[in-house]
């Protein structure tokens, strides 16, 4: 019987229930969290995963829905250059510090406690020109922010999905990376929060389909350098609606 | 000489670098060989077949920005793949609320938790290791570990399932799977 018999030590059990799955949203939030400064419990997650793993196994397939793959065909092309704005910015970044890092792989996991769902913004007027949105990722691959373009009053509208609250320390700071891949600041955003950001003359003719969106991590305040000078919690591009 | 490395006997494992490279034509191959199993682990989550769909959306869109990421030598793309689904079907169940758990549904034809002849079979060789491993395990505790497993339930959820109380099912995962860890290490 399994009454009686030791129990898998505290870290180790929490590593296997989260490899598991029977954490509750919030345990989940905090494992994630953990994995990200502690490389030895995320070595004992992946392990748990690995010997759980083959159980996927005996699970029947069932065929997809036709029109799944055109839908997720359409979007590689919003979702391809991530990782090309990620290595850019890494060049703006004079000095990562450590506790910065930290902080960014934990905005992805503290979103799971904001019940929201992600909608797309609602405009709030007929466009003029194109209006444009862009879902900002995580690394992840969690949304952490919810951009929409106006070009009617030249301003960006940003929805922050980072619980209100969360990250006190540091200011989040949206960036604009048009096609020369030199980041312009925005603004900042609270947790939580949405707002309209203005742009100059400028900054708007340069904000066209496919160029992107990102928000640093940054000492409260802002960056004090030209670029971002802490991690990237969220890249995304803009694309028409 | 050791054993062959994953790489060499994971025809999907190549598909991951061209993917990494941004190859679209590599992640449709992907896509056509996975996608049917992915739904099935997505469907036994979430029961529900739209938003199944949104979520398996989700995890190619992850797994394209994220091939990089992959590492052979860890697990089969299947396994990390698998993983991606299974985690993000969770999260989709869980914005349900902490009791959620998919209702069964007949038109699904969701098959029970006993491990199937045929999937036994064809399992891999660390399949049946963990198969062997798991039936060492009293029919109660196994039983609990794999509706975890396949149904993403919290301990809450999987107390009221198996009509226990909470401590008393957190206790017998907790040394099922220690006893599970030590099976394997064997």
């Amino acid at each position: 019987m399994s009454d009686i018999g030791p129990e898998l030590p505290d870290d180790e059990a929490l590593a296997a229930e989260h490899a598991l799955g029977v954490l509750t949203a919030q345990e989940r939030a905090a494992a994630e969290q953990r994995m990200a400064r502690d490389p030895v419990f995320a070595a004992e997650v992946l392990a748990w995963r690995a010997r759980l793993a083959p159980l996927a196994e005996e699970i029947a397939p069932v065929a997809a829905p036709a029109g799944l793959w055109p839908r997720i065909e359409r979007m590689l092309a919003a979702n391809d250059n991530s990782q090309g704005v990620r290595r850019r910015l890494r060049f703006w970044r004079a000095a990562t510090l450590g506790s910065l890092a930290v902080t960014a792989a934990s905005l992805a996991a503290v979103v799971f406690l904001a019940a929201r769902p992600p909608e797309v913004i609602t405009q709030p007027r007929p466009p003029m020109g194109p209006m444009m949105n862009a879902r900002l990722m995580s690394d992840g691959g969690q949304p952490l922010f919810l951009a929409a373009y106006d070009p009617e009053r030249k301003s960006i509208l940003v929805a922050s999905l980072v619980p209100p609250g969360a990250d006190p320390d540091h200011s989040h700071e949206l960036w604009l990376i048009p096609a020369d891949g030199k980041p312009r600041s925005l603004g900042l955003i609270d947790p939580g929060a949405s707002k309209a950001m203005p742009m100059s003359e400028p900054m708007a003719e340069m904000t066209t389909e496919g160029v992107s969106l990102a928000v640093s991590v940054e000492p409260r305040g802002g960056s004090r350098q030209e670029g971002p000078s802490g991690p990237l919690a969220a890249v995304g591009k803009l694309a028409r609606l | 000489m050791g054993p062959p490395s994953i790489a060499t006997l994971d025809p999907l494992a190549e598909l991951m670098s061209q993917i990494a490279a941004g190859d679209r034509s590599a992640m449709r191959r992907l896509y056509d060989a996975t996608s049917a199993k992915l739904f099935g682990v997505c469907l036994r989550i979430l029961s529900d077949k739209d938003e199944s769909e949104d979520v398996l959306q989700e995890v190619y869109l992850t797994i394209w920005r994220r091939a990089d990421r992959y590492e052979a030598e860890r697990a089969s793309v299947m396994a990390w793949i698998s993983t991606i689904a299974r985690n993000r079907a969770i999260d989709r169940l869980r914005a349900r609320g902490p009791l959620a758990y998919a209702e069964p549904v007949d038109e699904l034809q969701i098959e029970d938790e006993a491990p199937r002849a045929e999937a036994l079979l064809e399992a891999s060789q660390d399949g049946q290791a963990l198969a062997r491993c798991l039936d060492e395990l009293d029919a109660r505790t196994q039983g609990a570990i794999r509706t975890a497993f396949f149904e993403g339930l919290t301990y809450e959820a999987l107390a009221r399932r198996l009509d226990a109380p909470l401590g008393t099912v957190k206790s017998w995962i907790r040394r099922g799977l220690l006893k599970l860890r030590g099976c394997l290490e064997r």
